[in-house]
């Protein structure tokens, strides 16, 4: 009776004949099988999510360093959030770092796809090569990017030298540090987005390109009103996945430049981790949490109903 | 009177033997520790030696070393205790040790000290591991900063370094030879600062030399925001805009500035005596270490670790023994001497100590050692030195990078002290 209740029906009693009641439970063991399925992850998600997630909307209403006992603050922390301009310039240098980042890492990971696409010399070894930094563990990933743009002994530098230019200080000044990391974050996230269109490319059938072919189009039009529109899942899938990692970049961040200089590379992931485990102040970076939280589930809303709504036109 | 009989011979024998037995089982009760730590591999190896040596003594008491980066190390540690899986014994840089000891997170092992147990302890670093009268860790070792510099390169210019702590540049001179580098040496940056990686406090040691305080002499009030704190801000300024330090080489930095000497990128280092080894093994060219710069003051920076005992260990009396083992003077010595380090105990700094590798540099790291103001010391380690500590970092960061004038940085400087006191 009670499995009957949990899948939303309304409550049975159990049937009374052998017969019977081994229908019943063929019927409810069709209904749960599922449910059991999905239930290891679901204790997972749980654990390490669902309950992180609600304790932090509980730890952003207190005052606590993490080794002290919890004080109830109320809405302290978000009062001073909305006067930190610190907090600000993290949340506006994390939007400036989407903007570079996911146009630019879609169109690049797109006309890599469309090059791979064909039949090229040394393809899979291409195709690999892009695809290696996104399977290189990010901090490894990070550490050679800092090696690179190494005001120092960086390779960029050193190559600017050879040619008689003057060295730039990508890393240390406040106009450059930002440009660095997002040609980091290109180099890493272009061969994934670069995978996803190469898979969405090739369910892609061949007659409608025929088909154009016959009718005249132009390789432009054949882009234009066949391959863009069929791309659009891959691209919406691209666009939710990257909004978010560029909204929780942190790795990158934190090994090539620590935030700096100044707060000029500052991300709010960043601003967060730097409140509590750095100032100890676990309430406060739980307040920019769940302000983060929020920001990034109202994104992911807004072009959820976008993209239904041009799903719907088309 | 009792008589003996044998059944009394028996029931005594017995119990004599039970007695013995469960006496020689409560003496030999295995006990586990669990240590946390940071470590270069000199100090890893040191560690891990006198942890031997304990086991000698004490067969029953195992002792295991954990080994964290020094970067997340609080993070993990804090952690840790949050969730209540605090380990045993844990290190803890003098600055850290008031935020434990008000949290009581580092119990009090004052019970387990003989009286007057302090007095051998030089007054700075036991006044560090003090929380309203009570002692929460013993003061293992110290270090301090001092000046590395290529001798080849000063050699060449004609400068020669100063050989006594009254004898140390001043300011000007400093800054003079780093000009001369400049011009005269080919290096883009003369010098740099170690003070990245959560260690902005080191830049207090300035405001001394130049007869500032960050806090009036009561502890109770922010003295930054004046002539002298602004002028030891816009000082330090000066080494970024007048390009005499890297620009990577800010507080926010990731940049190691060892590498940078070692490597001849720069050719002075503001850096610590456990640097040594690591110099010594890269560095291809003639170096040696001279005293610190000098203003009106000298001044020299609070380094150093104490061991405490966590909230969690379930065998705290063990704890403060092997403690009291690691901070008595032979094992103490053993330590320094193999981590390059400086040590604690009055006897030991007034005698000195031999160390085998570079022994004149290491002398003149202990000599700088005695030049921490002992207010800088009430200072950076109040209880809530740690949340302060973030913020010096961050205004000094604008200051050096971003063009955030120094009579601005003071008066942010100011506002965070006083809210340090208040909280």
């Amino acid at each position: 009776m009670a499995v009957v209740e949990t899948l939303g029906r309304p409550a049975q009693s159990r049937p009374e004949t052998p017969a019977a009641q081994r229908r019943w439970w063929v019927a409810a063991r069709t209904k749960l099988t599922p449910y059991m399925f999905i239930a290891p992850n679901m204790a997972l998600f749980s654990v390490f999510v669902f309950f992180p997630l609600l304790y932090a909307f509980y730890v952003s209403l207190r005052e606590w360093s993490l080794i002290d006992t919890p004080r109830y603050v109320g809405l302290e922390n978000y009062e001073r959030l909305f006067s930190d301009p610190q907090f600000w310039q993290s949340l506006r240098n994390t939007l400036v770092y989407s903007f570079a980042t996911v146009p630019t890492s879609l169109a690049i990971g797109l006309v890599l796809a469309l090059a791979l696409n064909r039949d090229l010399i040394a393809r899979t070894f291409l195709r690999s090569l892009y695809f290696l930094p996104v399977v290189i563990s990010s901090v490894a990933t990070a550490v050679i990017a800092a090696w690179l743009f190494n005001d120092n002994y960086g390779v960029v530098n050193m190559l600017l030298r050879r040619v008689g230019l003057e060295p730039v200080a990508w890393l240390s000044s406040p106009r450059w540090a930002l440009f660095s990391l997002v040609i980091a974050t290109l180099w890493v996230r272009v061969g994934f987005c670069m995978v996803v269109y190469l898979a969405a490319l090739q369910s892609i059938s061949p007659t409608y390109y025929d088909a154009a072919e016959v009718d005249g189009a132009t390789r432009f039009q054949q882009f234009r009103h066949i391959t863009w529109p069929l791309l659009r899942p891959a691209t919406f899938l691209l666009l939710i996945l990257s909004v978010i990692y560029s909204f929780q970049v942190f790795d990158l961040i934190y090994v090539m430049t620590g935030g700096g200089p100044g707060f000029s590379t500052t991300m709010v992931v960043q601003y967060i981790y730097q409140a509590a485990f750095v100032s100890s102040e676990m309430g406060y970076a739980s307040a920019m949490g769940v302000v983060l939280f929020l920001l990034i589930l109202g994104f992911t809303l807004l072009q959820w109903s976008v993209n239904r709504r041009v799903e719907d036109v088309a | 009177m009792s008589t003996i009989n044998r059944r009394n011979l028996l029931k005594t024998g017995a119990g004599v033997s039970a007695g013995m037995y469960f006496g020689a089982a409560h003496a030999q009760a295995a006990i586990s520790l669990n240590m946390t730590s940071w470590g270069a591999p000199a100090e890893v190896d040191a560690f891990n030696q006198l942890i031997a040596k304990y086991k000698d003594v004490k067969p029953n008491v195992s002792i295991r070393l954990d080994i964290v980066p020094s970067g997340q190390y609080y993070q993990q540690l804090d952690t840790r205790l949050a969730g209540k899986q605090g380990p045993d014994l844990f290190r803890a840089q003098y600055q850290q040790i008031g935020r434990y000891a008000q949290s009581a997170a580092a119990i009090d092992v004052s019970k387990y000290l003989d009286a007057g147990f302090g007095d051998a302890f030089m007054p700075s670093v036991w006044q560090a591991v003090s929380y309203q009268g009570r002692i929460h860790a013993l003061p293992h070792h110290t270090d301090t900063f001092a000046l590395f510099y290529n001798a080849d390169v000063l050699e060449k210019l004609g400068v020669e370094p100063p050989k006594s702590i009254d004898k140390s540049w001043s300011w000007a001179e400093f800054i003079r030879v780093a000009k001369l580098m400049k011009e005269k040496s080919g290096f883009n940056y003369p010098f740099a600062m170690a003070w990245q990686n959560a260690n902005a406090y080191r830049w207090l040691m300035y405001l001394y030399q130049h007869g500032g305080t960050l806090l009036d002499a009561s502890l109770k009030a922010p003295a930054i925001n004046n002539k002298a704190g602004i002028e030891s801000i816009a000082w330090t300024q000066s080494w970024f805009t007048e390009g005499l330090v890297p620009p990577n080489t800010s507080l926010k930095s990731t940049e190691p500035t060892q590498n940078l000497f070692a490597t001849g990128k720069i050719g002075l280092l503001l850096n610590g005596d456990w640097q040594i080894p690591f110099i010594q093994d890269q560095a291809k060219f003639k170096w040696g270490v001279t005293y610190m710069p000098r203003d009106v003051a000298m001044a020299s920076d609070l380094g150093g670790n104490a061991l405490a005992i966590s909230r969690d260990t379930k065998n705290a009396e063990a704890a403060a023994d092997f403690l009291k083992f690691m901070v008595n003077e032979e094992n103490m010595r053993a330590f320094v001497v193999k981590a390059q380090l400086l040590p604690v105990r009055k006897s030991m700094v007034e005698k000195g100590v031999s160390y085998d590798l570079r022994p004149s540099e290491m002398k003149v790291f202990l000599e700088q050692s005695k030049t921490v103001p002992e207010h800088l010391v009430s200072t950076v380690v109040l209880p809530t030195w740690g949340r302060f500590n973030a913020k010096l970092a961050d205004e000094l960061e604008l200051a050096f990078t971003s063009g955030q004038a120094a009579d601005a940085t003071a008066a942010n400087i100011e506002k965070h002290a006083r809210a340090m006191l208040t909280t």
